[in-house]
C-alpha cells in the first residue's frame, strides 16, 4: 500500500536519507529500526509531508503524495504519533481525540454560530467517535481532563487516539515505546496489534529489539541514512550486516 | 440530570441561557433607571461591542490580533450610508448588503496573508487600514471627503424609523446580544476547537488532514464582518459619517478594549468596551492627552498582563488564595 522509491534527503550539506526504497503492505505491522540519527524520524516527516523530499517518490495505493501538503496527506489516509508527544494542552483529551475525526464532520462558520441543530448532531455523532477511540487508548476515563495535566507518557495514548480518530488507512508511530516501562511496553505491544487487527496498517519506529522483533512482520533497518537491510525479524536478526553496524554493538542506540 | 449539567453538556444551550439572561437584564435597564443622556452612552456600547467581539474571536481563537478592524467599521459605516443615503435602499438592506463588501474584502486579505506563517497579519492589515482612510479621505464624490456625509437615515424597516435614543436602545442592544450568542456559539463548536488548536500548532493540526487555512480565513472574515456590522448600525445612529469613524486611532482603541477586557474572552470584550466608554466619557475628555494615555495604558497593561488585565486581575487574585490557603 505504501511504496517508497529512491527516496533522498538533504539539510544543506548534510545527507538525511539517501536511495531509500522500500514498501509496506496492506495489514503489515513494519517496523524501521536504527541508531540515532539514522533518518528514522526523516523518512516519517517525509511520508507525513512535514518535509518535502530532495529527492524521489512515495506511493500510497499508487497514488504520487511525496511533496504535498501535510493536509493532503492526512486526507489521502496517514495519520502519525510524534517522538515528541505533541497534543493540544490548551485542550482536553476529549477534544484532542476530536480532532483526529473533525474532518468527517460537518459544521461551517454560520451553522456553527446559529448553533444549528444538524451541527449539535454531527458534534454528537463526532464525540462518539473520539470516545470510543479513548476507550481503545485506555484513556476514556479521564477524557474531560485538560491534556497538559498529563505526564508525557500518557500523552502518548491521547496521540493514538486522535491518530486512529482520523480512520486511516496508515498509522506511522515514532518510537511510541520511547520512557515506557516493561510492562507498559508489552501494553503498548498489545495495542499495536489491536491496531493491525482494526484494519489499520502499522509503520512503527522503535529502539527496543524485544519489543520489535516479537512485533513486527517485517523489519527496515536504517544506518546513516541508508536502508542497510529489510526483511522478517528472524531475517534481520541473523544479517550479518546488520549485527556488524548496529545489533551486536549497542542494544539501544 | 440537573439543569446545569444539561446545560453545560449542550454548549448551545449554554450559550443562549446566558445571552438570554443578560439580554433581559439590558432591557430592563430603562424600565428601571428611565431615559436620560446615560442611554446615549449604552448606544455606544452596544455599537462598539461588536468590533470588540469580531477581534476577541480572532484574537481569543485564532491567536492572531488585526489593526482593520476600525477600517472595516469604517467600511460598514460607509458602504451602508452610501447604499441608503445615495442609492435609497432601506438601512437593514443597506446594512446586510455593506457586510458582502466587508466579507469579500476580507476574505482576500486573509487568503493572501493567513497563508503566511506567524505574525504577518498585524503588519498587513495596518497598511490595509492607512489605504482606506486615503480612500475615504479621496473619494470626495462617493464619500464626501474630509467633511464627511450627513444625512444618513436612521436605522429602520417597513417605514418604522428609531427616532428616540430610547428606540435605538432597543433596537440595537437585542442585536449585540444575538451578535455575542453567535460569537460565544462559534468558540464553543468544532470551529472553535479546531481554531484554539490551530494557534498551539498549526502542522499538526494539517497532519489530521484538516485545511487550515480556510479556518484562518473564515475566522478573520466573520471577526471582520462583526466590525462592518458595528459600523453600519453606528451610521444608522449618528446619522453622519467622518474619516475619524473607524480610523487607525478607532482600531487601537479596539485592541486597548481587549487589554481591559482579556484577548481570549469574548464577555471581557464587553466589559472592556464598557470601562473604555465611560473613561473616554469621564476621564480622558481632553483629545490630545487621550491618545497618549490610551496608548502608555495599552502598552503597560500589555507588558504586564499579556492575556488582557482582567484576566491578569483574576489570576493575580486567584493565585493570592491560593497562597494564603497554602
Ligand atoms: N529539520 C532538520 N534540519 C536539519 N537537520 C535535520 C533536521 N531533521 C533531522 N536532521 C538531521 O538529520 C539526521 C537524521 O535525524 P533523524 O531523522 O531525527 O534521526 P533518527 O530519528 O533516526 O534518530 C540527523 O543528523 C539530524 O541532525
Ligand atoms: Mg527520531
Amino acid at each position: 500500500m505504501l511504496k517508497v522509491s529512491s527516496l533522498e534527503k538533504r539539510f544543506g550539506g548534510l545527507t538525511a536519507l539517501k536511495d531509500v526504497h522500500f514498501s509496506v503492505t496492506q495489514g503489515q505491522i513494519k517496523a524501521v529500526i536504527g541508531p540515532n540519527g539514522a533518518g528514522k524520524t526523516t523518512l516519517f516527516n517525509l511520508i507525513a509531508g512535514t518535509l518535502r523530499p530532495t529527492a524521489g517518490d512515495i506511493r500510497l495505493d499508487g497514488e504520487a503524495i511525496a511533496g504535498l501538503p501535510s493536509s493532503r496527506i492526512g486526507m489521502a489516509g496517514i495519520a502519525r504519533t510524534f517522538q515528541q508527544p505533541q497534543v493540544f494542552t490548551s485542550l482536553t483529551i476529549l477534544e484532542n481525540a476530536m480532532l483526529g475525526g473533525h474532518r468527517y464532520h460537518r459544521g461551517d462558520f454560520l451553522s456553527c454560530g446559529l448553533g444549528l441543530r444538524h451541527t449539535r448532531r454531527e458534534e454528537e455523532k463526532l464525540r462518539e467517535r473520539a470516545e470510543k477511540w479513548l476507550e481503545f487508548a485506555g484513556i476514556g476515563d479521564i477524557a474531560h481532563r485538560n491534556a497538559s495535566e498529563l505526564p508525557l507518557g500518557q500523552q502518548r495514548y491521547v496521540e493514538i487516539a486522535r491518530a486512529m480518530a482520523t480512520g486511516s488507512k496508515l498509522i506511522l508511530m515514532d518510537e511510541p515505546a520511547a520512557g515506557l516501562d516493561d510492562t507498559e511496553t508489552r501494553e503498548l505491544g498489545d495495542m499495536v496489534r489491536a491496531i493491525s487487527e482494526s484494519g489499520t496498517t502499522v509503520l512503527l519506529i522503535d529502539h527496543h529489539m524485544d519489543f520489535v522483533m516479537s512485533l513486527a512482520d517485517e523489519v527496515l533497518v536504517l544506518n546513516f541514512g541508508e536502508r542497510l537491510a529489510e526483511g522478517t525479524p528472524h531475517e534481520i536478526q541473523n544479517s550479518q550486516v546488520v549485527i556488524d553496524a548496529y545489533l551486536g554493538t549497542d542494544d539501544d542506540a | 440530570m440537573s439543569v446545569v449539567a444539561t446545560l453545560n453538556k449542550n454548549p448551545v444551550r449554554r450559550n443562549t441561557a446566558q445571552v438570554g439572561l443578560f439580554l433581559i437584564a439590558m432591557l430592563l435597564v430603562p424600565v428601571v433607571f428611565g431615559t436620560g443622556y446615560y442611554l446615549n452612552m449604552m448606544i455606544f456600547i452596544a455599537i462598539l461591542a461588536l468590533p470588540a467581539l469580531g477581534l476577541s474571536l480572532l484574537s481569543g481563537l485564532a491567536g492572531q490580533l488585526a489593526i482593520s478592524h476600525g477600517a472595516f467599521f469604517a467600511i460598514g459605516a460607509y458602504g451602508s450610508a452610501i447604499l441608503s443615503a445615495r442609492a435609497g435602499l432601506s438601512p437593514v438592506l443597506s446594512t446586510l448588503l455593506a457586510q458582502i463588501l466587508v466579507a469579500v474584502i476580507a476574505a482576500g486579505i486573509g487568503a493572501v496573508v493567513l497563508r503566511l506563517r506567524s505574525h504577518y497579519l498585524a503588519i498587513a492589515t495596518l497598511s490595509f487600514a492607512i489605504i482606506v482612510e486615503l480612500v475615504i479621505e479621496e473619494w470626495r464624490g462617493m464619500t464626501g471627503g474630509m467633511q464627511g456625509m450627513l444625512g444618513i437615515p436612521p436605522m429602520g424597516l417597513f417605514g418604522y424609523e428609531a427616532s428616540s435614543d430610547v428606540q435605538f436602545y432597543y433596537v440595537y442592544w437585542p442585536i449585540t446580544a444575538l451578535m455575542l450568542l453567535f460569537a460565544l456559539n462559534l468558540a464553543s463548536s468544532r470551529i472553535g476547537r479546531a481554531l484554539r488548536a490551530i494557534r498551539e500548532g498549526e502542522p499538526i493540526v494539517s497532519s489530521l488532514g484538516i485545511h487550515t487555512a480556510g479556518y484562518k480565513t473564515g475566522i478573520y472574515v466573520v471577526s471582520s464582518v462583526f466590525a462592518g456590522i458595528g459600523g453600519a448600525l453606528y451610521a444608522h445612529f449618528v446619522g453622519f459619517v467622518t474619516p475619524a469613524t473607524g480610523s487607525i486611532m478607532f482600531a487601537i482603541e479596539i485592541i486597548m478594549v481587549l487589554a481591559l477586557g482579556g484577548f481570549d474572552r469574548l464577555w471581557g470584550a464587553l466589559i472592556g468596551v464598557a470601562l473604555i466608554t465611560l473613561l473616554n466619557e469621564y476621564a480622558l475628555g481632553f483629545a490630545d492627552y487621550k491618545k497618549i494615555i490610551l496608548g502608555v495604558t495599552l502598552i503597560a497593561v500589555m507588558l504586564v498582563f499579556p492575556r488582557g488585565l482582567l484576566p491578569g486581575l483574576i489570576d493575580l487574585a486567584r493565585h493570592r488564595r491560593i497562597a494564603r490557603a497554602a
